[in-house]
This record gives C-alpha cells, sequence and structure tokens, in this order.
C-alpha cells in the first residue's frame, strides 16, 4: 500500500512551504516517525515526520515550494525492511499481562484488515481507539478496534485468530479500504518455548533491550512545557537521540483525553491561563462542514408561532398512566408533534420534499428525523413512515433510536433518508431558536421549553403553558405561504388533540 | 501608595535577576536596596571584586614567575595596590551600574532603603536620613542573601581581623595573612596574597580543601597551592584570634589535642556565610527561619505565607550566584503562572585559584555513599598541547559515568578556564549523555576542552588518546 505524506496545515496564513531538505534518500526505508523531510515556511521551518514505516518514494524535490496539502513522497508500506518490524515502535508497558505472543502457533499466513464499506459517502474514518494492544493475541471475531465515521462509531471484529499487528494508530484518519493492521495467523498453544524461536523477531523484545536509560528524558526547555501543560514525560514520545523529549516534542505533546477532565477541575480556581488543543473527530468535521454549507448553498429563514400546551397537558396527565401500563413507555411531547407534523406534512408536500438540482422530489410518506444530542454531537436517527405509527409506536421507535444514539451503535442506514426533522432545544431550556435544515431536507421545525405566559383566551388574561415553535425553511422550494401554514396547522392540531384523531 | 504585582527585596544576582524576569513576564515590579548601589554581595564584595583582583594579582605573578621562560625580561616588578583595588573598584562601580541600567531599561522602580514588612502585602522602606515610604504588594521576593559567619572567640575588628569585605581593600600586602577556614572565598583570596607575595597559613577545621567537593579536587588544589607557598593545618579548630598591635595572634588546638600558636599581621575569617534576615520584619509576617538563620520554603521556594518567596543565599542550597540567579527566574515565572523547574543537582561549583576548579554532579564519595556502580575516566592537563603552549600544565579533568548505562553522573575538573569548561558537562548531563556520546563530539584542537573529550575516552572503555 501508498502511504501519501502530506504538507500539513502549519499554521494561519500560511499556505505554502518550501522543501528545504530530504532527511532520507529516495528509496530508503524509513520508520514509522522518523523525520524525514524538513520544510520551510516564512514563518518557521519544521519537519515532516513519516506517518508509516516503508519505502520511501520521493515526488517533489529539495527547493520546491509547493502548497499545504501538496503530496510530497509517498511510503510503500507493503516493502519490508530487514530491521524488526515498525510495529514495534509502539511499544506497551504491559504487554506480558496479555496473551503473550510467544504461545503463539504461526501458521506463517499474515492477514491484513482493512476499513470496511460503512455506507455510502463515507470515505474516510478516524481510528478511536485499538481495544486490543500490538502483539496480542486476538480471536477471530473478536472486537480489536473501535473506528468513527462522520456518522457513527463501529467496531472492527478480527477476521482470523493470530497476533495483533497495528499500523494505523488510535487518532489517525484512515481511507476506506486502508490496512489498519495485520493479523499473523496462528493458534494459541500451551506449549511455549519451541516457537520462541520462531518469533524470535517479535519486535517488543528486541525493542526493549536496546531501549537506553536516557528514553523520555525531557530536556529542559521540554520539561517546563510538559509541566506547564500537565503531561507527565511518559506520555511524550521522545524524538532525539536514544528517544529524549526535544522541545519540539513537547510543544507538540498533548494530554490523552481522560487525563484531561482531571487537569481542568484541578486547575480551576489558580488562575489558570493554559488552552488546549484537541483533534476533532470525524463526526464534528462533518457537522461544522454541513451547517456551514447549509447556510450558504440554501436560502433558509424561519418562521414562528406560539403553541398553547395546556390540551395535550390535559390529555398527558389524563392517560400518562394507562398508557404506561398498556404499552411500557411514557406518553411524551414528541408523539404528539411527530403525528401532527405528519398530517400537515400531507398538506404541504413541498415542505416534505427534497431540492434535487433541477427537480424536486415529493415524499408521499414522513421519515421523521429526530435530534439527538450524544456526548460526541448531534445524530439524527429516523423514525419510518412515522404517519402510519400509533402515538406508541411513536414514542417507543423514539425510545430505542435514542438509547442506540447515546451509546454510540446507531447504524448509518438508520440516520439516513429521514424527510423531515424535529428538533427540541427544550429540553436544555431554549425559549427560541433558529434551527438549521438538515440536508437535502427542506424544513426543520424547532420544540421549544414550555413556559407558564400571561395568554389571552376569550377575551381574558390567563396563564397558559406556551411554548414557543419555529419552522426554518428552504425558501427555494418552500413558499412564505405553504411554511406559514404548515406552522399554524400544526399549532392547530397541538391546541386541539381531537383533530389529530380525526384528522381534521 | 504605590502599588505593585511584585516587590523584591535584595538587589544582588538573585533579587536582580528576579525583577527583571518578572517585568519581561508583564508585572509591575519594584526591588528595594539598603545600600546605594544594586547588584548585591556578588557584585559588591563577592564574585566580581574577587575576580578582579584574582586577574590582576595572576598576572603579576605570572610575569614574575614565568615571563622569563616565555623570553620576556621584565627587570624588577613591583606591585601598585592601591591601584590593583581602584581598578577593582572601577569594575565593581561599572558592574554595579550596568545592574541599575538594566532596571530603567526594564522599568523597575528601584527604592534604596531597608525593606521591613508591615504585613503580608505592605512594605515600608527605611531609606537614608529618616526618609520613609510603603508601597503595596500582591507578591512578595525575599532576596536578602548572606552575611559572613563569625565564630566565637574571634574579635572580628575590620582592620587585622578581617572578613571578604576587607580583604577585598586592603591598603597593604600582608606579610603573613592567617585564613580561617579552606574554603572557596578562604582559598581565592588567599592566592591574591600569596600571588603578591604574602606568606599564607590555612587553618582548617576538616580534613581537606573544599571539603564539599570531590576529594580528588581537594588533593590537586593543595599540592599547587602549596607550591604557591600556602600552608595548611587541617583537622585543627581555632579557638581565639585577636589583634595585638601590628600582629594578630591566634590560638588553636589540633587532632592531636595539642595547642598551637600562630602569629601573623592579617587574619581573614572565611568560615562561610549565613542567611541574612536583619531588620526584615519576618515577625510581622510570621515567616520562621531554621537553626541557621534561613527562611524555610517549599517546592516552590514559597515561605509558609502564600505570595512571600524566598531565594538565593538566603535560602537552603549552595551560596552561590548562578543558583541564586536560577531561583529569581523560577520565582518570577511561577508567579506568572508558569511551571519552570531546577536541577539543583546541576548547579556546577566553582572555585576560581589558579588553577580553576569545577564540578558538577555527584562526587566519588557520594556516589560511594548511595552505593551506585560508576566508573572514572580521568586526564591529566598536562598531556594536552594547549596546556605545554601556555605553560598551564597542572590539573585533570575526572568522569564519573554509571558503569551500565555509561551515563555522566558527575565531572570534576581542576585546570585552566576549568570554570568556563564546566559548561559543557552541565549541558551534557542535562540531556543526561553518556560519556561516549561526549568522546563522539568533536573538540577543536587544540584547547583545554580536549581533556573534556579524553577523561569521556578514558571513562568509556579506557581509550583515552593521547596518554
Ligand atoms: C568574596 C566572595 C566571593 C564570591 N564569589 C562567588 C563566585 O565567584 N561565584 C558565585 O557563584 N558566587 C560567589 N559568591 C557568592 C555570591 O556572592 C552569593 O551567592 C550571591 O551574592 C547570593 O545572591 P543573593 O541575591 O541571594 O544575595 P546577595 O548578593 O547577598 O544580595 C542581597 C542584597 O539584599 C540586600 N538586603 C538585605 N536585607 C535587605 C533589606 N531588609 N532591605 C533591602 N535590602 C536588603 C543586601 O544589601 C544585598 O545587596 C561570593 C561571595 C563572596 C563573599
Amino acid at each position: 500500500m501508498h502511504f501519501e505524506v502530506k504538507i500539513p496545515p502549519v499554521g494561519e496564513s500560511i499556505t505554502e512551504v518550501t522543501i528545504s531538505s530530504w532527511k532520507k534518500n529516495n528509496g530508503d526505508f524509513v520508520e514509522q516517525d522518523e523525520i524525514i523531510c524538513e520544510v520551510d515556511s516564512d514563518k518557521t521551518s519544521f519537519e515532516i515526520p513519516a506517518e508509516k514505516a516503508g519505502k520511501l518514494n520521493i515526488l517533489k524535490q529539495e527547493d520546491e515550494t509547493v502548497e499545504v496539502g501538496t503530496i510530497v513522497c509517498t511510503i510503500d508500506t507493503e516493502s519490508t525492511n530487514n530491521t524488526p518490524s515498525s510495529q514495534s515502535e509502539n511499544k506497551n508497558e504491559d504487554h506480558e499481562e496479555s496473551d503473550s505472543p510467544d504461545e503463539v502457533h504461526k501458521t506463517g499466513e499474515i492477514i491484513e484488515i482493512v476499513v470496511p464499506e460503512v455506507g455510502e459517502s463515507i470515505t474516510e474514518v478516524t481510528i478511536a481507539e485499538w481495544t486490543k494492544e500490538n502483539g496480542s493475541f486476538v480471536e477471530k471475531d473478536e472486537i480489536i478496534c473501535e473506528i468513527d465515521s462522520d456518522k457513527a462509531t463501529f467496531e472492527l471484529p478480527s477476521d482470523a485468530t493470530g497476533i495483533l499487528q497495528i499500523i494505523a494508530q488510535s487518532g489517525d484518519t484512515v481511507k476506506v479500504g486502508d490496512v489498519v493492521c495485520k493479523i499473523e495467523v496462528g493458534s494459541s498453544t500451551s506449549k511455549p518455548k519451541e516457537s520462541q524461536s520462531s518469533s524470535s523477531k517479535t519486535a517488543p523484545e528486541t525493542k526493549r533491550s536496546n531501549e537506553s536509560y536516557v528514553k523520555g528524558h525531557p530536556s529542559p526547555a521540554a520539561n517546563k512545557i510538559l509541566n506547564e501543560k500537565g503531561i507527565s514525560p511518559s506520555e511524550v514520545k521522545g524524538s532525539g537521540v536514544d528517544g529524549r523529549i526535544t522541545k519540539e516534542d513537547a510543544l507538540k505533546a498533548s494530554k490523552s483525553q481522560k487525563e484531561e477532565k482531571k487537569g481542568v477541575s484541578e486547575e480551576t480556581g489558580d488562575n489558570n491561563r493554559s488552552s488546549r488543543r484537541e483533534k476533532i473527530t470525524n463526526l464534528r468535521k462533518t457537522i461544522s462542514k454541513r451547517l456551514v454549507s447549509v447556510k450558504n448553498e440554501t436560502a433558509m429563514l424561519t418562521t414562528f408561532n406560539e403553541v398553547n400546551m395546556k390540551p395535550i397537558m390535559d390529555v398527558r396527565k389524563k392517560y400518562k398512566d394507562q398508557f404506561k401500563e398498556k404499552y411500557e413507555v411514557g406518553l411524551g411531547f414528541m408523539s404528539f408533534f411527530t403525528k401532527a407534523c405528519c398530517i400537515a406534512l400531507k398538506e404541504w408536500p413541498a415542505v416534505n420534499a427534497y431540492l434535487d438540482e433541477n427537480e424536486i422530489e415529493y415524499h408521499d410518506y414522513c421519515d421523521i428525523s429526530i435530534a439527538v444530542s450524544t456526548p460526541k454531537g448531534l445524530v439524527v436517527p429516523v423514525i419510518r413512515n412515522a404517519e402510519k405509527l400509533s402515538f406508541q409506536g411513536i414514542e417507543s421507535e423514539i425510545i430505542r433510536l435514542a438509547g442506540k444514539a447515546r451509546d454510540g451503535k446507531l447504524t448509518i442506514p438508520e440516520m439516513t433518508g429521514g424527510t423531515f426533522t424535529i428538533t427540541n432545544g427544550g429540553v436544555f431550556g431554549s425559549m427560541m431558536s433558529t434551527p438549521i435544515i438538515n440536508p437535502p431536507q427542506s424544513a426543520i421545525l424547532g420544540m421549544h421549553n414550555i413556559v407558564q405566559r400571561p395568554f389571552a383566551e376569550n377575551g381574558e388574561v390567563v396563564i397558559r403553558p406556551i411554548m414557543f415553535v419555529a419552522l426554518s425553511y428552504d425558501h427555494r422550494i418552500i413558499d412564505g405561504r405553504e411554511s406559514v401554514s404548515f406552522l399554524v396547522r400544526v399549532k392547530q392540531l397541538l391546541e386541539d388533540p381531537m383533530r389529530l384523531l380525526l384528522n381534521v | 501608595m504605590s502599588t505593585y504585582n511584585v516587590v523584591i527585596i535584595g538587589s544582588g544576582p538573585g533579587g536582580y535577576v528576579a525583577a527583571i524576569r518578572c517585568a519581561q513576564l508583564g508585572l509591575k515590579t519594584a526591588i528595594i536596596e539598603k545600600y546605594d548601589t544594586l547588584g548585591g554581595t556578588c557584585l559588591n564584595v563577592g564574585c566580581i571584586p574577587s575576580k578582579a583582583l584574582l586577574d590582576s594579582s595572576e598576572h603579576f605573578h605570572k610575569a614574575e614567575k614565568e615571563f622569563g621562560e616565555h623570553g620576556i625580561q621584565t627587570g624588577k616588578l613591583t606591585v601598585d595596590l592601591n591601584q590593583m583595588i581602584k581598578r577593582k573598584d572601577d569594575v565593581v562601580d561599572q558592574t554595579c551600574k550596568g545592574v541599575a541600567f538594566l532596571m530603567k531599561k526594564n522599568k523597575i522602580d528601584v527604592y534604596y532603603g531597608i525593606g521591613s514588612f508591615k504585613d503580608k502585602e505592605t512594605i515600608s522602606i527605611h531609606g537614608k536620613e529618616g526618609k520613609k515610604e510603603e508601597i503595596k504588594a500582591e507578591k512578595v521576593i525575599i532576596a536578602t542573601g548572606s552575611k559572613p559567619v563569625i565564630i566565637p572567640g574571634i574579635e572580628y575588628d575590620k582592620k587585622r581581623v578581617i572578613t571578604s569585605t576587607e580583604a577585598l581593600k586592603l591598603k597593604e600586602i600582608p606579610n603573613h595573612l592567617i585564613i580561617i577556614g579552606g574554603g572557596v572565598i578562604g582559598l581565592e583570596l588567599g592566592s591574591v596574597y600569596a600571588r603578591l607575595g604574602s606568606k599564607i597559613t590555612v587553618v582548617e577545621f576538616a580534613d581537606r580543601l573544599i571539603s564539599g567537593m570531590d576529594s580528588t579536587l581537594s588533593k590537586e588544589l593543595q599540592k599547587v597551592l602549596k607550591k604557591l607557598g600556602f600552608d595548611f593545618h587541617f583537622k585543627t579548630k581555632v579557638n581565639s584570634a585577636k589583634t595585638k598591635g601590628n600582629k594578630v595572634i591566634l590560638t588553636a588546638s589540633n587532632s592531636k589535642g595539642e595547642n598551637i600558636s600562630l602569629e601573623g599581621d592579617y587574619c581573614l575569617i572565611a568560615v562561610g556565610r549565613k542567611a541574612y534576615t536583619e531588620g526584615l520584619g519576618l515577625e510581622n509576617v510570621g515567616i520562621e527561619t531554621d537553626d541557621r538563620g534561613k527562611i524555610n520554603i517549599d517546592e516552590n521556594l514559597q515561605t509558609k505565607v502564600p505570595g512571600i518567596y524566598a531565594i538565593g543565599d538566603v535560602v537552603k542550597g549552595a551560596m552561590l550566584a548562578h543558583k541564586a540567579e536560577e531561583e529569581g527566574i523560577f520565582v518570577a515565572e511561577t508567579i506568572a503562572g508558569q511551571k519552570p523547574h531546577i536541577n539543583y543537582n546541576l548547579i556546577p561549583g566553582v572555585v576560581y585559584t589558579w588553577p580553576e576548579v569545577a564540578s558538577v554532579g555527584y562526587t566519588e564519595e557520594q556516589l560511594k555513599e548511595k552505593s551506585v556502580n560508576y566508573k572514572v575516566g580521568s586526564f591529566p592537563i598536562r598531556a594536552l598541547g594547549r596546556a605545554r603552549a601556555s605553560m598551564d600544565i597542572d590539573g585533570l579533568i575526572k568522569v564519573l559515568a554509571d558503569k551500565k548505562t555509561d551515563e555522566i553522573l558527575g565531572v570534576h575538573m581542576i585546570g585552566p578556564r576549568v570554570a568556563d569548561l564546566i559548561a559543557e558537562a552541565v549541558v551534557a548531563m542535562e540531556y543526561r549523555a553518556s560519556a561516549e556520546d561526549v568522546a563522539r563530539m568533536s573538540h577543536a584542537h587544540p584547547t583545554y576542552t580536549e581533556a573534556m573529550k579524553e577523561a569521556c575516552l578514558a571513562a568509556t572503555e579506557n581509550r583515552a588518546l593521547h596518554l
């Protein structure tokens, strides 16, 4: 496999850099993280490490000026080297306690595990975490890795039984089809010593004995920087001679996530002025890209209305317990809103349509996307054919999807294909908002908190539980009349729930 | 009343460096000094003037003893001690003015007078002629330094029974200078007058000179000082010293229990220095000192009162100007929210005799005590081409390295300009270099630094090249 090495973004306003020198020759075998190239920008010079081990193929020559993102070389990861395998680089301090590779009966066969197809439109994913350690023994179908895509997190099982050799590291972004690890096929046996000789090239051991006493020793400046970041030198990989931690290593080091939370709470109150940089997840990257493009590419605007929630609350109060007893799910507001929207969508089909360049795709069904917030960001699972579902059907579907969302277990199909979205900012206390359309849909309903407000009813001021509702819509295919009428219709249905039953 | 982010009491190398670093970090800073000139002990009566006299006297000594061999005929040489002292005063004056300039450049307010705590945030300054003012401080750094120790029985009269301060401005060259204490200050000032012709007798309680340093250095230094005309009484305890007319009489008892009596015309007390906190009003903020008068501090150099720090000679650790400076920087950065670090084991110790003595890291004695397996690589200065060319052939460099890992654990030097050479050892050790690492680095030829490379080669596999 050819791994491409690109000029990384080095700072705002730097768009191009000059290759000052190649530290390695074309065709050399390079280790992972070995410095291969030095690059000058108009602000600083920096070094480019090999992201993979393999044979170097230089594409851009010294003194060439290239743009950020340009591929300057490729690394042939298939190419073998005669030094111990490159995977040894990611050492495991406690690999003894895991199944020892020494007791494995190897067949010599090596299987590569690639990033599987996870859904249309997903081309790259991020390795979230290896659940198995490098060099450990894994069973076929055992989960070895967790992967984040921009839509969901999924688990990667091993295709074979044998010893795991990790290639892509946690945090790496890899393409669908890329090799993330290899399995040296073999079965676990209990007669240990014989096979040891064949595994004498097993990396961790040779590496360990070569390890210098100085590995992980920070230079004075690096030490100060690490102290300030609250990172222990043992968490940093030193790139200096014999693994010393250089100032640059310390500047680049960031805390592991678990540590971070601790750090923050410890620091508060002490006038802490430190800041942190974290790589954003694919999910967040996609969310941000999408939101900006929706803002730029649609003619989005929002119409508002208010809903007197008393009638629904009365219904709920009256039937809540019976409903729960019978269906084993609570009777929430969401089912009312979903039902009301389905009826209104039928009446105003443009609100339930997609704009696809020169055509409008109308839907005769209502697949309602429900926005659910999870620790990793907002996800929108879909209730299929919501128009056909009963109140109970909607409530249990929401519970099922929200549960999966929180556990990060939603599949891509469960999140694609909605025709209209409902989002409830009220759960966080929002009084009013202008939600953003979830493309390729054309409209989104925003629910908000319910507040007791003075309300005129039959010429008298009374106190009523009021919710403001908002409908953001793409004005390119939905006219004002349609959007406003749609929202008025939703209001009407909600304020007189009998209508939901009779469909009037 | 003026208010500052940081107020520093004492303008020695600890205090003034802390002030500059505070200012660099954007803190509004003031410094208080009780004397008329800035720079503390180090600049006024310590490092700088002693080095000025050491250099002058060494020139004289070389002219007298070595120029002939170089083929330079001088005729009869004489010493103009007044001029020597005046030149020293000029050097001090320029250096102190340099500090005043740095204060101005960094917009640090300087107050002259005795600073003392009124409360945790208020410092009152008693200036000359009863002038009194008060300033407010969010943080205070105490850098009040040290004063010479005077032991009981000794009648310090500043005329013939003197300390280093007076020894830096004598009006005449002593015939016989008796020095109590075989430490750094005594041997440096003793060297000055020995070169100018004084007979020197050192009375030392321990069994060797510069007793904190590696014993190889003590031995070598004793040899070269003996050549200069020093006499030594070790394991000898001074009981009294006092002036009698133009003489000083000193009595002491040696290890055999015998009483001895020495007669000289001057007696220099150089038995160490003690932390100085007089007039500071520590009692008003509840800060205590230990049994040796040092201010107690935590690992951030903070006293038990939050926001009040102490650095330099007034706290524990080596009484050295560069140690005080590192601490000044440490506290300034700590106040600014940074997290600096000082590696106390790698603060070099230096003696400016000729040859110079310098050392960093563990001594052989310490490694033995810690039962560390170590190896020794040693290289004599006389084997260097550079040394023969300059006629500075005394001394050696000794490198101690871990037997297993080859990591350098200590470097001990005696030889020409080793006070400068020791920096290489500090750099190597900060990076935890092995002896072979240094041995594999190119050292210019011919230089004194080649001795470092050769000693490292010797430590690596006993493969020094020029031996
Ligand atoms: C003869 C001699 C030679 C030396 N040679 C060397 C050398 O070669 N190399 C080396 O590293 N070290 C040398 N030293 C040691 C060095 O001088 C000290 O380690 C260093 O000066 C300590 O710095 P400091 O800032 O802690 O205190 P100091 O330099 O002692 O400064 C303290 C200052 O605080 C002032 N002060 C005290 N109390 C108050 C108060 N209440 N209000 C206002 N001001 C106050 C004092 O007047 C003084 O100016 C030598 C010392 C002597 C005596």
